[in-house]
């Protein structure tokens, strides 16, 4: 169903997290094509090794560190959070001046210079993705852009240049979602049978494969499989139509009201 | 005219209190948002949405529930009630909007709202209407001052449009207060099911319709007491049984759409969401209710003050307990206001105060007081309201 709607040329990334060994060469060069500040790291920041706690104004992808007993023995699942560039994204669909909108080859971008400042993005996205650097004066939004600078250029998204396994993969989306559904079929024991994004909240450019359940690798699950600017949607295209329905009762019974009021004016009953 | 007043320490304490708020603002304009809010990247509104503006707009509900009460229901005994009503909204509006300023990163680009085309977006429409329904209630106040001064000319333009923009008015007004909801329900994993509904909007705006008679209610007491009028203890106990059918109905509504959706299990959870859902039902709800179906309290000042002013507070937490308190982003991950996130709201909130005890001692706002030092209000204008009775028959 979310396949349909995909424009012929969008792109999307696939985040094999059975083939990452957390080495988080994704993140370093995240920062370093962002221009984003170092941060002052120490171990045990966040689950095990995992470091920072958690995506903020200057990191826009993040490698996590999750403890999983698989078969016997507790193991190292790595996963990796970064923004989702939705199908249908709730973040754009709530921005009321446009600054974060979706391009065609899939990335959902922010303008800064459109950018007022209500963080009714942040409120939206399902993933919790976009985050906020508050301490500034002049305060933006931050996340992932997906590179939509590189991809604008014909060049795949820094973090799927480096990674030394694999495990990111970037191409047309359609060719995407058939090569997560080649690697499940080709390798059941490896994977699961789930492409988280497929049809997470109508579909992502992001698609992610894992050898265990996604909430145990600190993913939010049980999100709706159906577009999520849709539930406001339903109300805000009656916007127009409402108002004019209520002026006109409004102003009839207004009318109706004046009118009663003279003729009790003219027979010296009002009140 | 006379724009000086005695300051009581009444207005002396709301003038402390918007100083302190005007030092929590300048902080947060001199060292940026961080430097003195909580709000953060898993709870990035707050309390300065869920009070400052959510609230805020709620209680400015007044104006326009008034106004429909009156104008448009044709419940002409409780005209007297529209000055102060519209006086209300205004203020509501300024200070929401005034929290806007401070809870925006980039306040300085809020016009961009008004040239940008977003249909998608709850907070453009909110946004919109806002905007729009701030400039009805200035149109429509305007008529109290410029009567005074005297400015016929400008009053005479503002009466011949006042039915169109009083239409527009309540139009807008039905149209934002929903929309607020429209806001919530984007996010329905993050809501607590007790709150998240797909009716969202019906209940913001039915809440909101029920806390204009509160505050009127409210008002028109606080205002015999401090003006040293008697309360038209006749018309108070007539709008109490509105507002009592109102809370009755809007309780109607909130529990039939919780059982509809098939969340009434929630209610009886072990969880501080439970808690604050019951407080929110039963001190906001069911006690305001049962107080105002007595006729004994209906007929009282102190009765009327109370269950009035339950109604207000269940109101405020409704709007806290979906924006905020209702709100799970991630279980590491919490959030509760600031000192100087509270200091602001309450200097805005004393400004809004201090504004209306001055208006409502310089400017023939309530039909019972008559400013001092000034002439008699023209006879032709006997009704008091935004357009007396008799000006309607000419």
């Amino acid at each position: 169903m979310s396949t349909a709607t995909v424009k012929p040329k969008a792109k999307a990334m696939i985040q094999d997290n059975t083939r990452c060994i957390g080495c988080r060469a994704c993140m370093v060069a995240c920062k370093s094509w962002n221009d984003r500040p170092e941060d002052k790291t120490d171990f045990f920041a966040g689950e095990g090794y995992q470091n920072p706690r958690d995506l903020d104004a200057n990191n826009y992808t993040l490698i996590t560190f999750n403890e999983v007993v698989t078969g016997e023995k507790p193991d190292w699942v790595f996963g990796r959070q970064l923004c989702m560039h939705c199908e249908h994204p709730a973040c754009a669909s709530a921005c009321p001046t446009t600054a974060m909108f979706k391009t065609d080859l899939g990335p959902v971008v922010f303008d800064e210079s459109r950018c007022i400042g209500c963080r009714a993005c942040m409120q939206a996205c399902p993933f919790i993705i976009p985050k906020y650097d508050y301490e500034s004066f002049a305060p933006k939004i931050h996340k992932c852009t997906f590179c939509a600078d590189r991809l604008e250029v014909g060049l795949e998204p820094a973090c799927a240049t480096v990674c030394p396994t694999g495990a990111i993969s970037f191409g047309d989306r359609d060719d995407m979602v058939t090569e997560a559904k080649r690697r499940i079929a080709t390798a059941p024991g490896t994977y699961i049978p789930e492409i988280y994004g497929l049809e997470e909240v109508g579909g992502t450019s992001v698609l992610h494969l894992s050898s265990v359940p996604f909430e145990k690798i600190g993913y939010i699950t049980g999100l709706p499989k159906t577009a999520m600017p849709d539930l406001t949607h339903r109300w805000l295209r009656a916007t127009a139509p409402v108002f004019a329905v209520l002026y006109a009762v409004f102003g009839a019974l207004n009318w109706i009201v004046r009118r009663r009021m003279r003729r009790q004016g003219h027979e010296g009953e009002h009140t | 005219m006379n724009w000086r007043i005695r300051l009581t320490w009444w207005d002396n304490s709301l003038l402390a209190i918007m100083a302190l708020g005007a030092v929590f603002g300048l902080v947060r304009f001199a060292a940026g948002i961080g430097s003195i809010a909580n709000i953060n990247n898993a709870y990035p509104w707050g309390w300065w949405v869920g009070y400052g503006i959510m609230t805020m707009i709620a209680i400015g509900a007044v104006g326009f529930t008034m106004t429909a009460l009156v104008e448009i229901l044709g419940v002409h005994r409780y005209h007297s009630f529209l000055r102060p009503a519209v006086l209300m909204g205004l203020l509501c509006y300024t200070s929401a909007i005034t929290m806007l300023m401070v809870e925006l990163g980039r306040p300085w680009k809020v016009w961009l709202v008004l040239v940008s085309w977003a249909p998608t977006s709850a907070l453009y429409e909110v946004g919109w209407c806002a905007f729009l329904y701030l400039t009805v209630l200035a149109l429509e106040f305007a008529q109290v001052p410029l009567e005074r001064l005297g400015w016929s000319r400008a009053l005479g333009i503002l009466r011949v449009i006042y039915i169109p923009i009083m239409l527009l008015g309540v139009t807008l007004s039905h149209l934002h207060q929903s929309s607020l909801g429209t806001l919530m329900t984007l996010i329905p994993h993050k809501v607590n099911v007790l709150w998240w509904s797909d009716n969202l909007p019906l209940l913001y705006l039915f809440s909101a319709m029920m806390a204009g008679p509160a505050l009127a209610i409210l008002e028109h007491l606080a205002a015999a007491r401090w003006l040293g009028f008697a309360p038209r203890m006749d018309l108070l106990a007539g709008l109490a049984r509105i507002e009592a059918w109102v809370v009755g109905l809007f309780l109607a509504f909130q529990m039939s759409d919780l059982f509809y959706r098939g969340a009434a299990d929630a209610m009886l959870s072990a969880s501080w969401f439970a808690v604050s859902f019951w407080v929110e039902i039963g001190f906001g709800l069911l006690l305001p209710l049962a107080l105002l179906l007595m006729p004994e309290v209906r007929e009282s000042r102190r009765g009327l003050a109370t269950a009035c002013g339950l109604v207000l507070a269940g109101v405020l937490l409704h709007r806290l307990n979906v924006a905020v308190i209702g709100l799970r982003v991630r279980h590491w991950e919490t959030y509760v206001p600031s000192i100087g996130e509270i200091g602001i709201t309450l200097g805005i909130t004393a400004a809004a105060l201090f504004a209306f005890g001055w208006l409502a001692r310089i400017l023939p706002i309530h039909e019972e007081f008559s400013p001092p030092q000034t002439s008699p209000r023209p006879s032709a204008q006997p009704a008091g309201a935004l357009q007396g009775a008799k000006g309607i028959l000419t």
